[in-house]
């Protein structure tokens, strides 16, 4: 392509000679072949899940983040520490935004009935979530906070990292996104909840309540396997056993 | 947790003192004050009145986001994926965060006027309106009424600001009202979607927020005259998507509101004087 007419200035003294050269600034060699990935692109094809499984374990979190952002939407109401209040509005939109990202995902994924593949993993993974949104009263706060930001949560930051890890990060791009998405949102959401956690355990009593209320839940939610129910964070014995 | 929460139920702090909005309306000093002649009730900053009855004013402001806040989150939780579409249900939990970032920006502008949180009372009305079983006409209640209202407010104290030369009111007040425009959409675009074959329905779930309009009216305290401290936001309302039928219909009812008041506080009145006399 013709340039148009330039001003000639001349060079600054400190640019080599070859920088200096007007003439090859502008052009590039546009016949010379390059390598399709470049150096620092290390993607690879093989990946763990096939579409199915991509789509049940997708439908499996979808149905976690909107029965998650269900109830939080519903304690918002039932809290009485405003500073919490206002943190679980926002973290509602958070989750309920996930439910949407997957929700999405699932028709791309050749289920194009997205709410056949909403359901939850298993029937232990139901008795989990009934429990950790079971407390109502305003005194229950700590109970609340701490089955989503010390159990839940949690499980959702290792299913989400798992599954990125270990999908393709070529044919499965977009769930990939949309996981980095999801778990800036976990891990910044985690944190909020347990800064307020900390904030409110200010007895030795509150400590003991919040650890047996996550040993109860966490013995449930072992009984499921996960939010993707047995194998959310892969099968490490049987890997090893390959290996 | 169980569904349907009572508006008794909401959860407060200490600092929080709840009031009834009867107990407002049929307050013994009421026929007194309104037999002072005070000037125009409009929001104006030439009163002398005018700094204490905006702190009072955004008070009520940080309550009734507090509730809008409860309400959208309720409606999160409290209907079946049968009852309430996928979709709607994502509009609340947007709306949730919405809320909450009304709160936070209503406690800073709060400080920023000199109140506290408990300075004034809170009347839990606004919530009552979230509470109807059917998500229809919970969305008129809460969307299409107390968010119209909403915008009624944010356009009444941004005139305010900028009246009184406060930049910071003026700027968080419009950030707000665009906020409660996109509100008032969702509930007027819910409320066609979920009626669409089913007009009685739709005349049900109008007729309810005829009611909670008139409630939200509270006895002149919206309208067009000078004698309405909030006034009708039309240009906002429009944007929203209220057709000039609808702020007609409004404006009325609002003038009614004030006349049944008027009627009222002099009935009250002359009772008065004759137990005095």
């Amino acid at each position: 392509m013709a340039h148009p007419e330039r001003v000639e200035v001349p060079a600054p003294d400190y640019l080599t000679e070859r920088s200096s050269n007007r003439e090859n600034a502008y052009v590039t060699d546009s016949s010379k072949p390059r390598a399709p990935f470049a150096p620092w692109d290390r993607r690879e094809l093989p990946g763990l899940f096939s579409v199915e499984e991509t789509a049940r374990r997708v439908g499996n979190y979808k149905w976690a983040e909107m029965r998650l952002f269900e109830v939080l939407g519903g304690w918002v109401a039932t809290v009485p520490e405003l500073d919490v209040k206002m943190v679980l509005g926002r973290h509602t939109y958070h989750h309920a935004w996930h439910s949407e990202l997957w929700h999405k995902r699932l028709p791309e994924l050749r289920e194009m009935n997205p709410d056949r593949l909403t359901k939850p993993a298993n029937d232990a993974f139901v008795t989990f979530m009934d429990a950790v949104r079971e407390p109502e009263a305003p005194e229950h706060t700590i109970e609340k906070l701490v089955g989503v930001y010390r159990v839940l949560i949690p499980r959702f930051i290792a299913a989400y990292t798992f599954h990125k890890n270990a999908t393709s990060t070529i044919t499965d791009a977009p769930t990939i996104r949309s996981l980095n998405f999801a778990l800036q949102d976990e891990f910044e959401d985690w944190r909020d909840g347990e800064m307020l956690i900390q904030s409110l355990l200010d007895t030795p009593e509150k400590v003991e309540r919040a650890s047996r209320r996550q040993q109860e839940l966490e013995v449930l939610c072992l009984a499921s396997g996960g939010i993707a129910g047995p194998g959310s964070l892969g099968e490490p014995v049987q890997e090893v056993a390959v290996a | 947790m169980k569904k349907m929460l009572q508006e008794s139920e909401l959860a407060r702090d200490s600092r929080f003192v709840r009031s009834k909005i009867e107990d407002r309306i049929f307050d013994p000093r009421g026929p007194k004050i309104a037999q002072r002649n005070t000037g125009p009730a409009k929001m104006a900053t030439d009163r002398p009145a005018a700094a204490e009855r905006s702190r009072s004013l955004m008070h009520g402001i940080f309550v009734g986001e507090v509730q809008a806040l409860e309400g959208a989150g309720r409606t999160c939780f409290d209907f079946d994926d049968t009852e309430a579409p996928f979709q709607l249900k994502l509009d609340m939990a947007r709306q949730c965060w919405d809320e909450a970032r009304h709160c936070e920006i209503s406690l800073k502008l709060g400080d920023h006027m000199g109140t506290e949180i408990g300075e004034y009372t809170e009347s839990t009305f606004l919530f009552a309106a979230a509470c109807n079983p059917d998500p229809v006409l919970r969305l008129c209640g809460v969307n299409r009424a107390l968010e119209g209202l909403a915008i009624d407010v944010f356009s009444t104290m941004k005139e305010f600001g900028n009246e009184s030369g406060d930049p910071v009111l003026e700027f968080c007040e419009d950030w707000m009202l665009a906020d409660e425009v996109t509100h008032v959409k969702m509930g007027s675009d819910w409320l066609r979607r979920l009626t669409e074959k089913d007009p009685e329905r739709r005349e049900r779930a109008l007729e309810f927020q005829r009611t909670v309009d008139s409630i939200f009216n509270l006895g002149g305290f919206r309208g067009e005259d000078e004698e309405n401290p909030i006034q009708l936001a039309r240009r906002f309302r429009e944007l929203a998507g209220f057709t000039d039928e609808e702020n007609d219909s409004l404006a009325a009812l609002a003038r009614q509101s004030m006349e049944e008041a008027r009627q009222m506080a002099e009935a009250a009145s002359v009772a008065l004087d004759a137990q005095s006399a």
